[in-house]
């Protein structure tokens, strides 16, 4: 073959290779090319569930101030002016205000925007809204409903979405000082950056500076796991420089900020600095100062290598790092760099704080898993619409918060020991209105009202005493029990012998009042008759859902039981035996606003009606004469409320459980590591629940038996019937055909009592 | 006739010489098993597992007196004060939104009209019509569960409005005859003809 000819020939099959390569190459870039896009944009794009607040209602004759409505209206972001413009708008006069709401699609239907007069009527109340436009009352309208977290239900992470906008600069410059120099200008990969970041490294004898870029970091943390093959950081340097030439330098920052990943909280990957802001400092990232931007920044290079909970001295010497570098470009001052170096790490909260209401949003969360079916959980950008009631939440949270320091200080603990938790529930719907996990409410930790399980001491009390009233042939309320020692041999334990908190005997017992001076002796004598296991089956007909033995100590409490589980089994008491399923979601809607279908039962009577409205009357007297009567100098003498108060030995739990006729209230107070706090159930807890029930406005309970139960004229001294001739004489309910027929000593009737018998015979 | 009040006075007379004077009856309390003060320490009675416990959760409804009307059903016809409808014992607020859902239930749109019928509730949690209107927008959703103890629950709050019970147990009725329980629809119809004669009673 001639030399030219061999040239030709190579010259062509070199063509032919390179030509087949280019094809192929392009077949791979395009491939490649939908690969980026779709999973970048899916990503980016993807919509978070959005969570809201029940709506406020607005109508003639609902209780509500206009103070209070101003607050409500600004929790919403409202503007108040002189006058309206536009939606989200609100004027005050001196009797009535004017608001314009936004337009809002509620589950069961769009509600416009619309311009409303709200006056008020002479008791309070509100008297008239008006729709201002069509010029005629309404009798109900809604105000949109305040949004209280975005998540993502069937992800195993979080997010707190943050526009780039709202990202400190120091962050942005600093990022990219630290992670990527020549981000601005580079095309996706940086031969000069990675030249740059291996002299920087040589130069401090280690790494301090990585050579990829930005967006090929973005690309990994897209697209593939931390395996490094040649063929994957090929695949990553083509597809950065692809995501380039797609989107713009801030799309890709903007990206990268909500995508980094920062480290583990369990199983939840903490991804972006949004999330990471509140991980670590429990704060919005625009409230970030120097020397914690340079830790989050620090992060980027090995969040488990310097995470700075466990490796604290390592995470300390990266941020000062972060630090100089931060100082070397200019981004902070000497002075500044001299005081942030000095400081600790400052971290704070520990998981994820993302929602205002995080203990709250956590309930969603875990009752959306048990009540919706997996698949239907994926769509994206569902709406959930919850139960939570501003108001109710916001009182709940202040009076817990107000209370801590001030029982520390009284009982000269040190502060920050106790803790606490509470639940708000409506009697008859099982809607969850509040709830507080611990006296830090804006952090999503340890979540008390859900997860922690204490002794319930003399909250278990009701349901001995209901488990005998359920059985009217032997039990009413007047029934006289013992309170004498009592010891019971246990099997393989030592003989167990309760005592009364006070330590005394008060003789023989009205059940009324055995049970509102909450005293244990009388107590395990009623527990005894029908024996443990009754009293446990009336425990879980209430709600109880574990699996405690049936020992003769749960007559006294001794089972652990949540707050929120508490709340359920005195709702169900509550609602006279009808059991509501306590429930903090309303609806879940797809995005074309479909419902999505719910799986739970929400209603059945669990407990007999004419039983429990024998145990609530017998309750009230907790309040009224017992070991809660300080309820009565907050809550209004002229209405019933019904309540148990709990301790447990030696002071280490302080509950009260209790409702009116439209909430229940739940309240723990305690400490962490169980220790003794020296507070019943009457000075820790008691205070908290009476103001919120207060604030709440609770209805009182109604004096209407079922009709079953029928009233009669008792003589309290002796239990017995009452006539006129009996000064102290109560109305006391009883089961159909229970009342007692003998007359009391007092009685007139008495005299001839004891002829009766023979009447009978004669007659 | 006299003689025998004679003699019942007299004998009263005697007998009421040997009972206890007044204000000593602190020992002789009703009606207590074992109640009384002095008796020994352990339990009398320790136990009794047998003993039958109401109010265990069972999958219906505890069963109601009203299954098994032994005699029949007798209902005193209300008095013409009875409130008769949702209107005549609600707010303003709460009509309007009882008057919505049943325009939504007669649409077919019975999940909307639970909505509505919700936010009544949550405006008047004991009103028995609204209660009553939920258990039949459960019973048009096939949720025949629901349907029964919401009505009973309707029930519970109506204190007797023979009105309200008479919607209740036709719903009631309807649910047990959808489940195939014909001996229990069969007893809510039982209710259901006395509930009607005593409305007819009433009728002015």
């Amino acid at each position: 073959m001639a030399p030219r000819k061999l040239k030709a020939f190579i010259l062509s099959s070199l063509l032919l290779v390179l030509s087949v390569g280019l094809v192929a190459f392009s077949a791979y870039l395009l491939s490649l090319d939908k690969r980026v896009r779709d999973l970048f944009a899916g990503a980016r794009w993807q919509l978070p569930a959005q969570v809201y607040a029940a709506p406020a209602e607005l109508y003639p004759g609902l209780n509500l101030e206009k103070d209070t409505l101003r607050h409500e209206l600004a929790r919403l972001g409202y503007r108040e002016s002189a006058e309206l413009q536009g939606p989200g708008t609100y004027a005050v006069t001196k009797a009535a205000l004017q608001v314009q709401t936004r337009a809002f699609d509620f589950w069961d239907g769009p509600q416009p925007s619309l311009q409303l007069g709200i006056k008020w009527s002479e008791d309070g109340n509100v008297g008239e809204v008006y729709d201002l436009e069509a010029g005629a009352p309404r009798d109900i309208v809604r105000l949109d409903p305040m949004l209280i977290g975005s998540i993502y239900p069937k992800q195993g992470e979080d997010r707190v979405l943050v526009k780039l906008s709202e990202v400190p600069e120091l962050m942005t410059k600093g990022l990219l000082a630290v992670e990527d120099q020549g981000f601005r200008h580079h095309f996706g990969v940086s031969p000069k950056g990675i030249l740059r970041a291996s002299i920087a490294n040589m130069r401090a004898g280690r790494v301090v500076q990585g050579g990829s870029t930005l967006t090929q970091q973005l690309v990994k943390n897209f697209f593939f796991g931390s395996e490094q093959t040649w063929q994957r950081k090929i695949n990553e340097a083509f597809m950065s420089v692809l995501l380039e030439v797609h989107y713009s330098k801030d799309e890709i920052l903007e990206a990268y900020l909500n995508e980094v990943h920062l480290g583990q909280d369990g199983n939840r990957a903490v991804h972006g600095f949004g999330l990471g802001a509140q991980f670590y400092f429990n704060k919005p990232l625009g409230e970030l100062q120097p020397h914690e931007v340079a830790l989050l920044v620090g992060l980027v290079k090995g969040p488990s290598f310097y995470n700075p909970r466990r490796n604290p001295k390592r995470a300390l010497e990266r941020r000062n790092l972060v630090l100089d570098v931060f100082r070397e470009e200019g981004l902070i001052t000497e002075p500044e760099h001299a005081a942030a170096i000095k400081l600790p790490l400052g971290l704070a909260g520990g998981r994820s704080g993302v929602e205002r209401y995080p203990a709250f949003v956590e309930l969603v969360k875990r009752q959306l898993e048990q009540q919706y079916r997996q698949e239907d959980l994926v769509s994206e950008g569902l709406r959930i619409f919850t139960t939570l009631e501003p108001r109710a939440q916001e009182s709940l949270e202040r009076r817990i918060s107000a209370a801590m320091p001030q029982l520390e200080k009284a009982r000269k603990m040190k502060e920050d020991t106790l803790e606490a938790a509470g639940v708000v529930t409506s009697v008859d719907g099982g809607e969850v209105l509040a709830l507080v996990g611990g006296r830090d409410t804006r952090y999503a930790g340890f979540n008390r009202a859900l997860d922690s399980r204490r002794s319930i001491g003399s909250l278990a009390k009701p349901f001995v005493y209901l488990t005998a009233l359920m059985h009217p042939d032997r039990f009413n309320v007047y029934s006289i029990l013992p309170d004498e020692p009592i010891t019971l041999e246990q099997a393989g334990a030592k003989p167990w012998s309760p005592m009364n908190y006070d330590r005394q005997l008060h003789g023989p017992q009205p059940l009324v009042n055995a049970l509102a001076q909450s005293y244990n002796l009388p107590t395990v004598y009623l527990g005894l008759q029908f024996g443990p296991k009754a009293t446990r089956d009336t425990l879980v007909a209430a709600g109880y859902s574990g699996n405690a033995a049936p020992v003769p100590s749960m007559f006294l409490g001794a089972v652990e039981i949540s707050p929120l589980e508490v709340a359920q089994m005195y709702g169900t008491l509550a609602a006279g035996g009808y059991q509501a399923s306590l429930s903090s979601i309303r609806q879940v809607q797809t995005l074309d606003r479909k419902p999505l279908s719910q799986a739970q039962i929400k209603l059945k009577q669990t407990l007999p009606e004419g039983p429990v409205y024998l145990l609530n009357w017998t309750m009230q007297s907790v309040l009224t004469q017992g070991t809660a009567r300080s309820a009565y100098s907050v809550l209004p003498g002229d209405r019933a409320y019904a309540g148990k108060t709990g301790t447990t030995d030696d002071y280490r739990d302080s509950w009260f459980a209790g409702f009116g006729a439209d909430r229940v209230a739940v309240i723990w107070v305690g400490r962490d590591d169980n220790k003794p706090t020296g507070l019943s159930g009457a000075n820790g807890a008691l205070p908290i629940w009476s103001q919120v029930m207060k604030d709440l406005n609770a209805r009182g309970l109604d004096p209407v038996p079922p009709p079953d139960v029928e009233e009669q004229l008792v003589d309290p001294a002796s239990g017995l019937k009452a006539d006129e001739g009996c000064p102290g004489a109560r109305s006391v309910p009883y089961i159909q055909g229970r009342a007692p027929e003998q007359y009391a000593p007092c009685a007139h009737a008495a005299e001839s009592a004891p002829m009766q018998w023979l009447r009978d015979i004669f007659e | 006739m006299p003689l025998r009040v004679l003699l019942l006075s007299l004998t009263a007379l005697v007998l009421s010489a040997c009972a206890t004077p007044p204000g000593k009856h602190e020992r002789s309390y009703p009606q207590q098993p074992g109640s009384r003060p002095g008796t020994p320490t352990a339990p009398p009675r320790p136990g009794l597992p047998s003993e039958p416990v109401p109010g265990v959760p069972s999958p219906l409804p505890p069963a109601a007196p009203e299954m098994v009307p032994q005699e029949p059903i007798v209902v005193t016809p209300p008095p013409p004060s009875a409130p008769r409808s949702a209107e005549a014992v609600s707010g303003q607020a709460v009509t309007s939104l009882v008057r919505q859902a049943r325009s939504q239930r007669a649409a077919g749109q019975p999940q909307q009209a639970q909505a509505s019928l919700e936010r009544a509730l949550r405006i008047e949690p004991r009103n028995y019509f609204v209660w009553s209107a939920m258990a039949q927008a459960y019973l048009d959703q096939k949720n025949y569960d629901q349907a029964e103890s919401v009505a009973q629950k309707s029930n519970s709050l109506a204190r007797g409005n023979v009105y309200a019970e008479l919607e209740n147990w036709k719903t009631i009725r309807a649910a047990r005859a959808a489940r195939g329980d014909a001996s229990g629809a069969q007893a809510a119809q039982d209710r259901v003809a006395a509930l009607q004669a005593a409305v007819a009673g009433a009728a002015p």
